[in-house]
């Protein structure tokens, strides 16, 4: 077995592995170090998907077919496959993971086995759905996402998580229904669901019958996904859901779990319906809808949770609008946006736990001047905004500009600009909430605010770093992946 | 055949309305059972005996079972939780809406070639084939999903009362 094949079958096995030796360990051991184990599992997923993505780079490979568990014989448990942009979601899920480990060992008293679990089954699902290559498959992953998620936000028995957590199960019912009528549909026209076989079903010798058949299908799916993404008009349960969710909960849910469950299904499916010009105007046009209604609804908000989550639905539009283009360099940028959205959304919603230690109800409206009293907490948050408005040199500055050129080559100005002029509508609502809470004369009343320490603030300087350094690394990583031939 | 199948769906359509429209949440999960075994029959003869049997054994009996379990083990006392349920306003024209949906989906069913085509056609192989050589991965996310639901259980219902 080469290292490859190795890489890849950890993503599975090491946290399934992880939920028996946790759950065997004496109670009071894994209650007390339950952050070294979650930890532990991000750590080597950090580590499998960069040496991933090195190797793939190196061995000029676009795609990794491996058998799982080939141990077990020949057909292993079933045949999976790597692409060239998969290892970029998995490291955004291991990232993110241990930035919710780490927050999670200020935010999180009780229930810390059952958090550990939920993790290792979220991580689990989430994998899962990057490396199979079977649209049923991705469905049955897809729900594992789906049922961890829902209870990890109802898990600390309050009210509204409660309540956040059933609206996003009855949306995801209905994504459920979709897809599973879409399959049906779908098989009786091709006869297997694997990615191969639905590709390369050719539209153009089909009858009426079948493409009426097909195209009601990709209606249903891209509804379902748009739903799991939380995009424009599907959005109502992600403000919600995130807002009531402990902030170790919130950071995955809005760091990685709407990009696996939502985008990336998305992009398996621009890339097997690759041939049906609605599916890039629908994408086109839910994009856009996304990101002016997400910016303007997150400028009239004032809980710190709720703006950064209509946020992520604004974001979430550039994306799409990516996927739309349905050219290399829209998916690029794309991709690029996931990885740069996981980053600093995931530092927005840290610095959401940091003053969460001091301002229980996270309203912006209380807060004032913090930046003297919270300085780290203040930075980080100033170049999350930053790379969030599309600001050169950071992160989210290249997604964005890697979106808009897409726009353009594709022959698509005008979405180009309206997706130009909606990155001021960014500006605008991330202005009003840097100037609320860290600008401005500190009140007498929050003197006594002392910076957050620990964990918390070990997450902010790592995940500003890493905005950092790879905002002005990024033009030398996009030469390399080209002279190595994976883009 | 045909007439079992009408019939079955009728039945289908009663206990599925009697699931969402019951006032007791206890009668709402067997109706829900009834309504899996109906369903089940109804596979068993248009020919997916393999489906039919996991449709009755799993959607019928297992998630009954669990779901009488989870309305059991909650702390919250039975009465509670019917007073709540009672509490909740049903949607008075949910059945009309029910019965709408059907007339359409009988007309585009009447309208639509649903016929298998192309490499469709002739691919029932043995169900312990297709789960055990083809779909093994497919077996081991059931299994992690079951895992979740377990958890749930354990989380949402064993301890303490929603603040």
């Amino acid at each position: 077995m080469n290292y490859l094949d190795l890489s890849a079958e950890a993503f599975l096995l090491v946290p399934l592995a992880t939920i028996i030796i946790y759950n065997i360990c004496p109670k009071k051991l894994s209650e007390k170090y339950f952050y070294v184990f979650a930890a532990a599992v991000a750590i080597i997923q950090i580590i499998a998907s960069v040496s991933m993505f090195y190797l793939m780079n190196v061995l000029h490979m676009r795609e990794h077919n491996f058998i799982f568990l080939k141990v077990l014989g020949k057909s292993g448990m079933g045949s999976l496959c790597i692409t060239y942009f998969s290892p970029v979601f998995l490291f955004c899920i291991g990232l993110v993971s241990f930035a919710s480990v780490m927050i999670a060992m200020h935010t999180i008293d009780a229930k810390k086995t059952h958090y550990v679990n939920l993790l290792m089954t979220l991580i689990t699902g989430m994998n899962g759905m990057i490396l199979v290559k079977d649209l049923f498959s991705l469905y049955v992953f897809l729900e594992i996402v789906g049922l961890s998620s829902f209870v990890m936000i109802a898990m600390f028995q309050s009210k509204k998580g409660l309540e956040g957590s059933v609206k996003y199960l009855v949306m995801s019912e209905f994504a459920s229904i979709f897809i599973l009528t879409a399959l049906a549909l779908i098989f009786m026209q091709t006869g297997s669901l694997s990615y191969d076989a639905v590709g390369s079903f050719l539209l153009d010798g089909a009858a009426s019958s079948q493409k009426m058949m097909i195209y009601f299908s990709v209606i249903l799916l891209i509804s379902a996904f748009a739903i799991k993404t939380g995009a424009v008009p599907f959005h109502s349960w992600l403000p919600d859901a995130h807002q009531s969710a402990d902030t170790a909960i919130s950071v995955l849910l809005s760091g990685i779990v709407i990009k696996i469950a939502g985008v990336y299904s998305l992009i398996v499916l621009t890339r097997l319906f690759s041939g049906i010009e609605a599916v890039h105007v629908t994408l086109a046009t839910i994009g856009i809808l996304s990101i002016v209604t997400g910016a303007l609804l997150a400028a009239k908000q004032n809980h710190f949770k709720r703006i950064i989550a209509y946020s992520s639905v604004s974001q979430m539009g550039y994306i799409l609008l990516g996927l739309s283009t349905g050219t290399t360099l829209g998916l690029i940028g794309s991709v690029a946006h996931v990885f740069s959205h996981a980053v600093f959304k995931t530092t927005l919603f840290t610095n959401a736990g940091a003053l969460h230690e001091h301002f229980e109800s996270l309203d912006i409206n209380e807060m004032g001047g913090l930046q003297s009293r919270m300085p780290v907490t203040a930075f980080s948050s100033i170049i999350a905004f930053l790379s969030t408005a599309g600001i050169p040199p950071f992160t989210g500055f290249w997604s964005k500009l890697l979106i808009v050129m897409a726009l353009w080559t594709s022959g698509n100005p005008v979405m180009a600009g309206a997706a130009l002029t909606a990155s001021i509508f960014t500006s605008a609502y991330f202005l009003r909430l840097q100037k609320k809470v860290f600008f401005g004369p500190l009140p007498d009343r929050l003197s006594e605010v002392k910076e957050v320490t620990g964990s918390i603030k070990f997450i902010e300087i790592l995940l500003t770093a890493v905005t950092i350094t790879v905002g002005v690394l990024f033009p030398m990583i996009l030469v390399y992946l080209q002279n190595a031939g994976t883009i | 055949m045909e007439t079992i199948i009408f019939i079955s769906l009728l039945f289908l359509l009663v206990f599925c309305i009697m699931a969402v429209m019951s006032h007791s949440l206890l009668k709402s999960a067997i109706y829900l059972g009834f309504a899996s075994a109906t369903l089940g029959i109804i596979m068993y003869v248009l020919g997916a005996k393999w489906a039919a049997v996991i449709e009755v054994s799993v959607c019928s009996g297992l998630v009954t079972v669990i779901f009488i379990s989870a309305i059991s083990l909650s702390s919250m006392k039975k009465d509670q939780i019917q007073r709540h349920y009672n509490d909740k306003k049903r949607m008075a024209y949910l059945p009309i809406t029910l019965i709408v949906a059907g007339v359409i989906l009988v007309v585009v069913a009447l309208t639509t070639d649903f016929t298998v085509t192309g490499s469709a056609v002739g691919i029932a192989e043995d169900f312990r084939e297709v789960l055990w050589n083809e779909r093994q991965i497919d077996v081991l996310g059931q299994i992690v999903a079951i895992l979740v639901g377990g958890i749930a259980v354990d989380v949402l219902f064993r301890s303490g009362q929603f603040k």
